[in-house]
């Protein structure tokens, strides 16, 4: 098909990799380390304190998996090379990018940044699509009072799944497919700064993806999607793929973020000043930058998980000198920038929308920039709000209960852009817009909330309970996952060429945000009740709040098919979209459908600022 | 001079709370506040149902508190989303003309907005802090009853040091007596929740952890876990019983001597 593999005869090593190549390699490797680590690693001693060597073949298998997998797609023959003293030939390099290849690059190891956009959107949807079936069953399971018909050890591993699943899913929603596909034309780029880490950070993820599906046939996740030590300690095989399935997954953030973050420093286009910098980027950037702290620390708290499980070390294990608080510490030292990391891009993607759609400039760009800024400087102040309750330091609870609140300052900024911007606008209603107002609705419901949880006495009543499951939805779903929609819709038409078919996306829309809050209403409604977070059963009280959001679960489902249904038949059969059908005034949409290999012939200079719109009296 | 402002001060100059859109976002603003807090309160009211302790009380009293003062914050924003809504609304394939103004900034209104949210955030910590305070003083008084809980996969346990040994699982209060509760656990976290009196502490194996609370009516209520616990972690769930004070020594006289009395009024461990 190339013309390069004429010119050799026969086809290269480079050519011969692609996602089967990968899976061939991934389960042979771990197929041997298995057999291999079955036949000499040692019995545990009859007086071991733990056991442990069912954890380290499970282990070494994933770990055989990983590496089998990533030689497999072709990770390591740059490296290789390098290693050798040569580098890529322009030849190799332009079938890297996969010039010319049709449908087959998104199969393989392609750098080019819009193969991995839409690599990541697919498999963003696919997550989705599964964390959605998950939660399915979570609500037909408590549709009634007293136990449901799922078995307590699987629900709790279908909740665990669903939790760390979407969590997963929501991180890469925004920066994934928009931030790989639209970021580098929107600042006038003609392709990441590094775009073989940019094809690593996408194959790591699907490369993660299969010790997480392997938990499920070695007992599950039943922990919750924070894995809380000691009963992560204590449970199944699973917990090995959960492990492994995080460093796989944090690995693949720390990559794209350092590569997004020197993407944008360096290789904006000439003019664009700080100012005339859209403010979707610095939604991107911001997010991805506060990935680099928090997820090398998400991989460490997993390391050492493992190494208590495998190698009998004991960071986490109280009988052992270990401490359970240290565990929960590492986690939310991640866990509350991550929420952020989910929000903030997709608070910033419906700002950029917001111009657009009211024909007016963005109200307060600087105010916007500081708003996420001061999100970013504080939520990695906040994690121990998650601890309250844990008797781990009772002293701090004042100190923390102030860096939370101060958060809404911040966080207040994004909402005074929104609403300036909406301010004396000319309205274009389209889903996106009406995003904006969506977002304004549930995401206020899901602050203020947040406020009540801020506050120690206050959460004495609340912590742990379905009013914090409501409470985190309506911000990251309602929020942030309200946003990705809007994103897709508003960059459809130039990611895959055709414009979304309207009246579905419409009758989706409404679906799903009718349903969003008629479901999570429903449940801060049992939450308040006292009804505790991940129950398989619930006494009578609960039953009426738990059956409104069962009902509100399945009105999101229909909507959520709607919306796929409509994406998939779009991208095929949609009417071709135009090259700016918004008439926006940002970069990307400058360059033709389908975008061109290097997206830009000549880089272009910048010489306003993106957010002209109005007329001047 | 006017070259040199920008659009946003000369709107700002104008008399622009006499501008049509204007009154109608204040009237907005009024109503909606309203509504959302009754509402709301209304709703919160509702499903927490009758406080069984002073602290539950204040529980109540401070979310409904922060609503009514979030509630104008929440009401001017859904005042502006709904002005703009029901305005000027275009529909069709190509853009509406441009706005009739190009305001990219308004320090005053950036201002007041950071003004009254840093209030409000001020506001919200005080209240908090209080009723922390009050939490911690509570934990010292010198008449409370301490009782050791101890939280297993999937149980809860109740030893009251007090008494010769005597452990139940279902958890027995004299009414109107302050009541320090010890927890620990014996294998995983668990979370210690007495659901209508408005406290809860993880219990964490190998440590011992505090909280205290005066239950103020006789009657049953719920005792949950609130941290997933494993496989039966729904139905680690108990009464307790609030009795009078004779009624409560009564019980506490016809219960056996289990020889649980390994734990010191503290709550160590000895």
């Amino acid at each position: 098909m190339t013309t390069f593999a004429t010119k050799k005869e026969k086809k290269a090593l480079i050519e011969r990799l692609n996602i089967f190549t990968a899976f061939a390699l991934g389960a042979i490797a771990a197929i041997i380390v298995w057999r291999l680590s079955l036949a000499l690693l040692p019995a545990d001693s009859e007086s071991a304190p733990l056991f442990t060597r069912e954890d380290k073949i499970t282990l070494l298998s994933m770990i055989a998996w990983f590496i089998g997998f990533m030689t497999g797609i072709g990770a390591l023959i740059a490296p290789f090379r390098w290693v050798q003293g040569k580098d890529l030939s322009h030849e190799e390099n332009m079938f890297y990018a996969g010039k010319d290849m049709g449908i087959k690059r998104y199969f393989r190891y392609t750098t080019d940044h819009k193969v991995v956009g839409i690599q990541y959107l697919v498999i963003t949807m696919v997550i989705f699509g599964i964390g959605g079936i998950l939660a399915m069953l979570i609500r037909t399971n408590l549709g009634k009072a007293g136990g449901g018909w799922i078995h307590p050890q699987a629900y709790n591993s279908i909740v665990g799944t669903h939790g760390i699943i979407m969590i997963v899913g929501t991180i890469i929603m925004v920066t994934g497919p928009f931030g790989n596909y639209i970021m580098p034309i929107m600042i006038g780029a003609r392709d990441m700064a590094f775009p073989r880490l940019n094809a690593l950070s996408f194959w790591l993820i699907v490369a993660a993806a299969i010790p997480l599906i392997w938990a499920q046939f070695i007992g599950g996740i039943s922990t919750g999607w924070s894995a809380y030590n000691p009963l992560a300690g204590q449970s199944p095989l699973g917990m090995d793929g959960y492990i492994m399935f995080i460093c796989i997954f944090a690995l693949s953030t720390m990559v794209a973020g350092a590569n997004i973050t020197t993407t944008v420093v360096r290789m904006r286009a000439r003019g664009m000043t700080w100012n005339r910098t859209p403010i979707f980027i610095y939604g991107v950037v911001a997010s991805v930058a506060l990935a680099l702290p928090a997820f090398p620390v998400f991989f460490l708290s997993q390391v050492m998980s493992g190494m208590d499980r495998a190698l009998g070390t004991s960071f986490y294990n109280t009988a052992l000198g270990g401490s359970g608080w240290l565990y929960e510490n590492l986690f939310w030292i991640m866990g509350h920038p991550e929420v952020y990391v989910i929000l903030i891009p997709a608070v910033a993607a419906l700002m950029e929308m917001a111009p657009v759609f009211t024909r007016r400039p963005l109200f307060s760009f600087n105010v916007a920039v500081m708003g996420i800024a001061g999100i970013c400087g504080l939520s990695v102040l906040v994690w121990a709000h998650h601890m309250y309750m844990s008797g781990w330091a009772p002293l701090l609870s004042a100190p923390f209960m102030l860096t939370t609140e101060l958060i809404s300052i911040p966080t207040g900024m994004l909402f005074l852009v929104l609403i300036g911007t909406l301010w004396r606008g000319r309205l274009w209603m389209t889903v996106p817009t009406l995003s904006i107002f969506a977002l304004l609705w549930n995401f206020m419901i899901g602050g203020i909330t947040g406020i009540y949880l801020s506050d120690v006495p206050a959460d004495a009543f609340l912590h742990g309970s379905m009013f914090v499951t409501a409470h985190f939805h309506y911000t990251l779903m309602g929020g942030g996952l309200t946003g990705a929609i809007a994103a897709l819709v508003y960059w459809f038409p130039k990611m895959t060429g055709k414009m979304i078919n309207k009246r579905l996306s419409w009758i989706a829309f409404w679906l799903t945000q009718i349903g969003f809050n008629v479901a999570f209403m429903g449940m801060f409604f049992v939450g308040l009740q006292g009804q505790p977070r991940r129950v398989e059963a619930y006494a009578e009280i609960f039953s009426k709040g738990n059956l409104i959001t069962t009902i509100g679960a399945y009105t999101i489902m229909i909507g959520m098919l709607i919306l796929l249904y409509s994406v998939i038949d779009s991208w095929r059969n949609g009417q071709a979209a135009p090259m700016n059908p918004w008439h926006a005034k940002t970069l990307e949409w400058t360059v033709a459908n389908p975008v061109p290999l290097e997206n830009f012939e000549v880089l272009p200079v910048v010489t306003s600022d993106p957010y002209g719109y109005g007329r001047s009296k | 001079m006017s070259d040199l402002r920008s659009p946003g001060q000369d709107y700002f100059q104008s008399k622009w709370w006499k501008r049509k859109d204007v009154k109608q976002v204040i009237v907005l603003w009024i109503v909606i506040t309203a509504v959302i807090g009754y509402f709301s309160s209304q709703f919160q009211f509702w499903a927490m149902g009758k406080p069984a302790s002073e602290t539950m009380e204040n529980v109540i009293n401070i979310i409904i508190t922060f609503t009514w003062a979030s509630s104008p914050v929440a009401g001017f924003v859904a005042a502006i989303a709904i002005q703009a809504l029901f305005q000027r609304g275009h529909y069709g394939d190509n853009p509406p003309p441009e706005a009739e103004h190009n305001i990219s900034s308004s320090p005053r209104a950036t201002a007041t907005f950071l003004i009254i949210s840093a209030l409000l955030c001020l506001f919200a910590l005080v209240v908090g802090l209080i009723e922390l305070q009050k939490d911690d003083q509570a934990l010292l008084d010198k008449n409370a009853i301490h009782i050791n809980v101890t939280g297993q996969q999937w149980a809860w346990n109740y030893d009251y040091p007090g008494s010769a040994g005597v452990r139940s699982n279902v958890l027995h209060l004299p009414v109107d007596q302050p009541v320090v509760f010890h927890v620990t656990s014996k294998d995983v976290k668990h979370s210690f929740w007495v659901v209508q009196m408005g406290v809860k502490i993880d219990a964490n194996p190998g440590y011992v952890t505090q909280t205290v609370v005066t239950p103020n009516k006789i009657g049953s209520f719920d005792i949950r876990c609130a941290e997933l616990c494993g496989l039966l972690h729904a139905y680690m769930q108990n009464k307790v019983i609030v009795e009078s004070r004779s009624d409560y020594e009564k019980w506490l006289g016809s219960q056996p001597d289990t020889g649980h009395t390994t734990w010191t009024a503290e709550g160590e461990i000895g």
